[in-house]
C-alpha cells in the first residue's frame, strides 16, 4: 500500500511552537499560584485521580535529556529525597477527600529503577496505603542498563503492567554519541524480563535528529523494536538546545542532521511504523491495534498530558515529587524544581507546589481545542476564535495541511507534521515565536 | 551472649540468614525493647525514622490524621519485621496491644548494613513486598462495606498471621482451629472502624450460625472457613 509522503515546507514550521503536554504551557507558569491554590483544588477532588510520581535520579545522565536529574551515585542524597517524597505522600493525601479514588500510578524520572529496589517497594507501600485506591493501573519507566532480576522481580510482585523503556537508538555508534550505551542484547533482555514479570503494554521511547543518525540507522531501530513486540513506540526528535540544557554540551553539534533531514527520519518513521501495523497515535506516538492506547485513538478516547498522548480520563492529575506538575481542571501547578530546595520545604511539612497557572474559562475552551486537534485531528472551532485563527491558517490551508468542515477545522493527513504548528494558532500565549521550545518537528 | 542468642524468632525472622559474627554487628546498631500495652515504640531522644522486627507480641501501626482521628493501617506479630517507616517523621506509629519485644533499628542503618549483606539486603526486599502485600489486603479489608465483612475478613486474616511457624494449616485437614486473639472486642472495634457493640452482635450471630465457637472472651474456634470465608465477601 503507498502511504501519502509528507511535504517539507519549511516557513511553515519556521516558528518554534510547545508540545502542549497541558494548555496553557508550563511556559505561562508564574509564582503568583503555589501551594495555597494547589491544596484549595485537592481539597475538593471528587472523581478520578492519578499520580504521576517523580524519582529524578538516573545511575549515569544521558548527554540529550533534558529531564530534571541528577546521578543516583549518593545514597545519603537519593535516601534524603525519598524522605521528602514520603512526607509528601502523607500532606498530599491527608488532603485529598476520601470520595477521591486513585486509578492509576505512574512512576517516571529520571530512571525510578535508578533507586533501590526495597526503596521503590515502601514507596508503593506508603501510596497504598495513603491514597484511597481502587486496583490501580501501575507504570513505571525504566533504563535498560539498570533493569537486573531483582528489579524485574519487584516488578511481577508490585504488579506493574506498564512500562516505557529508554531505548533511543539501536545504533552503537549514535548510543556513544549522546553518552546512553547499551547493547541490543541487554534491551533484548530487559524486553524479555518485563515480559515474565506481566508488563503487557511495553513502550520504547526512540530517537530521531541524533547526531550522525542516518536514515538507515532510524530504519534499523524502528525495526528491531517492532521485532521486538514494542506495543507503544513514542518517536521523538532530539532537540539540540545546548543554551538550555547544559548537559548537551558534550554533543557534537556539527553531525546535527538539518531540519529537512529531520522531516524526512519523522515521515519515514510515520510510514515504516504505519507499514508495521502500527496506529498512529497524535502526532508522535504508535501503538498496536490491541494496545489500550490504540483503542483510545480508536473511538476518539485519545488525551494529552505530562507524559505525552494517554487513555488516561481522569480529570485530575497529581504530581509528587520535585518539578512534578498537577493538573486540575481549574488549576496547574509544579512543584519546587530544585530536589534540594524540595526537601527543604518537605522538611518543614511544606507542601511543595510554587508556580502554576489558574486556567480561566477561555483557557479551558482553547485549551480544549488544541487537544482536540492534536489528539483527534479535528476540532469545532467557535465562531469568535475562527476570526482570530483563520487568517494565521491561511498558508496551512493553502498547503492543503489543514482544512473547514463546517465548524470544524480538520488536520488533513499530510498536515500531521504540522499539527501543533496548526494548534499553536490558536494559542493566544504565542502571539510572538518564543526561542524556549523545540522546533517543531 | 547476645540476644539473638536467646531470640525465639530468629530461625524465621529477617536476620536469619545472617552468621553469628553478623548477628552481633546487626545487634550493634539495633536495640531490643520490651514495651507494654498501648506503649509506642519511639527512638528515644530522637528524630528517626525507624524499622523493627517484632520478636514477642502483637502491635498496631496506626496514623493519626489531621482532624487527630487515629486510623489503624496494620498489625504485625511475632517474626514480622516492619519495614514501613514510622518514628519521627512519618506521622506513623507502632503501638503495642499486648506486652511485646522488638528489636529497633534507624532505618538508615539498617538498610547501609544490609547493602554490605546481599543475604539480608535479599530478605529485607522479600520483606517489604511481604508487607506491601499485607498493605493492600489490609486496606482491601478496610474498604469492605458491612460489618460482618469486616468481622469475617479479620478473624481468617488473623488466622493465617497467627499460625506457628512452619505450619501451613488450613481447614480441610485440621479442621476446626482455634486462636487465641491479642485484641479486646474493643481493640477490634477501633481496629475495623466500628461500635464495640456491633462487633460483639457479630460475634454472637457467627457463633450462633456455628461458624465460630466462643470458648472464653479472649479464643475464638474457627468452625467453618468456608462459610466465613462467604461472609468475609
Amino acid at each position: 500500500m503507498g502511504l501519502r509522503m509528507w511535504t517539507y515546507h519549511p516557513e511553515l514550521l519556521a516558528v518554534p511552537v510547545p508540545r502542549y503536554t497541558s494548555f496553557p504551557t508550563a511556559a505561562e507558569f508564574d509564582q503568583t499560584v503555589g501551594a495555597e491554590a494547589f491544596v484549595q483544588a485537592l481539597e475538593a477532588v471528587t472523581g478520578e485521580v492519578s499520580l504521576y510520581v517523580h524519582i529524578p535520579f538516573c545511575e549515569k545522565i544521558c548527554w540529550y535529556c533534558g529531564c530534571n536529574t541528577s546521578v543516583a551515585n549518593r545514597t545519603d542524597r537519593v535516601s534524603g529525597y525519598l524522605d521528602a517524597l514520603h512526607r509528601e505522600i502523607g500532606l498530599v493525601a491527608e488532603r485529598l477527600p476520601q470520595v477521591a479514588r486513585v486509578t492509576r500510578i505512574a512512576f517516571g524520572g529520571g530512571s525510578p529503577n535508578g533507586i533501590p529496589p526495597v526503596d521503590f517497594v515502601r514507596l508503593v507501600d506508603a501510596l497504598t496505603l495513603q491514597f484511597p485506591a481502587s486496583r490501580p493501573v501501575l507504570s513505571i519507566e525504566l533504563d535498560p542498563r539498570t533493569m537486573g532480576r531483582e528489579w524485574a522481580a519487584v516488578i511481577g510482585a508490585v504488579g506493574i503492567t506498564r512500562a516505557s523503556l529508554g531505548v533511543q537508538t539501536f545504533a552503537p555508534g549514535l548510543q556513544q554519541a549522546i553518552g546512553r550505551v547499551q547493547p541490543a542484547w541487554m534491551i533484548e533482555e530487559t524486553t524479555a524480563m518485563l515480559r515474565v514479570a506481566g508488563i503487557d503494554s511495553l513502550n520504547f521511547d526512540l530517537m530521531y535528529g541524533l547526531p550522525g543518525q542516518t536514515m538507515a540507522d532510524l530504519e534499523d531501530s524502528l525495526a528491531r523494536t517492532a521485532a521486538l513486540g514494542a506495543d507503544r513506540i513514542a518517536l521523538f526528535g532530539y532537540a539540540h538546545v545546548p543554551h538550555l540544557i547544559a548537559r548537551q554540551r558534550k554533543i557534537d553539534a556539527h553531525a546535527l542532521p538539518d531540519a529537512e533531514q529531520r522531516f524526512a527520519m519523522a515521515a519515514r518513521g510515520h510510514a515504516l511504523l504505519v507499514e508495521a501495523g502500527y496506529v498512529p497515535i497524535g502526532f508522535d506516538h504508535f501503538a498496536r491495534p490491541g494496545d489500550a492506547l490504540a483503542q483510545a485513538a480508536l473511538s476518539g478516547n485519545l488525551r494529552r498530558n505530562f507524559q505525552g498522548f494517554t487513555e488516561d480520563k481522569a480529570p485530575v492529575l497529581l504530581g509528587l515529587g520535585a518539578s512534578s506538575i498537577s493538573g486540575f481542571p481549574e488549576l496547574l501547578v509544579q512543584n519546587e524544581k530544585n530536589t534540594g530546595r524540595y526537601r527543604m520545604l518537605l522538611s518543614q511539612d511544606r507542601i511543595a507546589a510554587n508556580r502554576g497557572i489558574r486556567r480561566s474559562g477561555e483557557d479551558r475552551r482553547r485549551g480544549a481545542v488544541i487537544e482536540a486537534l492534536l489528539c483527534r485531528g479535528r476540532a469545532p472551532i467557535p465562531r469568535d476564535l475562527q476570526c482570530e485563527a483563520w487568517p494565521l491558517l491561511l498558508p496551512y490551508f493553502d498547503a492543503a495541511l489543514c482544512d473547514s468542515d463546517g465548524e470544524d477545522l480538520v488536520i488533513l493527513p499530510q498536515g500531521l507534521p504540522y499539527a501543533r504548528s496548526i494548534a499553536a494558532r490558536l494559542d493566544p500565549y504565542r502571539k510572538d515565536s518564543l526561542r524556549r521550545f523545540s522546533s517543531a518537528v | 551472649m547476645s540476644n539473638c542468642d536467646l531470640c525465639v524468632v530468629r530461625n524465621r525472622a529477617i536476620c536469619s540468614s545472617l552468621d553469628a559474627k553478623e548477628l552481633e554487628a546487626l545487634n550493634a546498631i539495633g536495640r531490643t525493647r520490651t514495651i507494654q500495652p498501648g506503649e509506642s515504640l519511639i527512638w528515644e531522644g530522637e528524630d528517626s525514622v525507624l524499622v523493627a522486627n517484632v520478636i514477642d507480641g502483637v502491635l498496631k501501626l496506626s496514623t493519626n490524621t489531621e482532624d487527630g482521628r487515629e486510623q489503624i493501617v496494620g498489625v504485625v506479630y511475632p517474626s514480622d519485621f516492619i519495614g514501613r517507616p514510622f518514628g519521627g517523621t512519618t506521622g506513623h506509629g507502632a503501638t503495642a496491644l499486648t506486652e511485646a519485644t522488638v528489636c529497633v533499628f534507624s532505618r538508615r542503618d539498617f538498610d547501609a548494613f544490609a547493602r554490605e549483606h546481599p543475604a539480608l539486603e535479599h530478605k529485607l526486599l522479600e520483606r517489604t513486598l511481604g508487607e506491601l502485600d499485607r498493605t493492600r489486603r489490609w486496606m482491601l479489608l478496610l474498604g469492605r462495606k458491612s460489618a460482618s465483612e469486616k468481622l469475617a475478613s479479620f478473624l481468617l486474616e488473623m488466622a493465617e498471621r497467627l499460625q506457628p511457624p512452619g505450619c501451613a494449616w488450613n481447614f480441610e485437614d485440621a479442621g476446626p482451629r482455634r486462636i487465641t486473639l491479642p485484641f479486646s472486642r474493643q481493640q477490634i472495634a477501633d481496629v475495623l472502624g466500628l461500635t464495640i457493640e456491633t462487633v460483639s452482635r457479630q460475634f454472637t450471630r457467627f457463633k450462633n450460625e456455628r461458624l465460630i465457637d466462643l470458648p472464653s472472651r479472649r479464643d475464638v474456634i474457627l468452625l467453618d472457613h468456608e462459610a466465613l470465608t462467604a461472609e468475609a465477601g
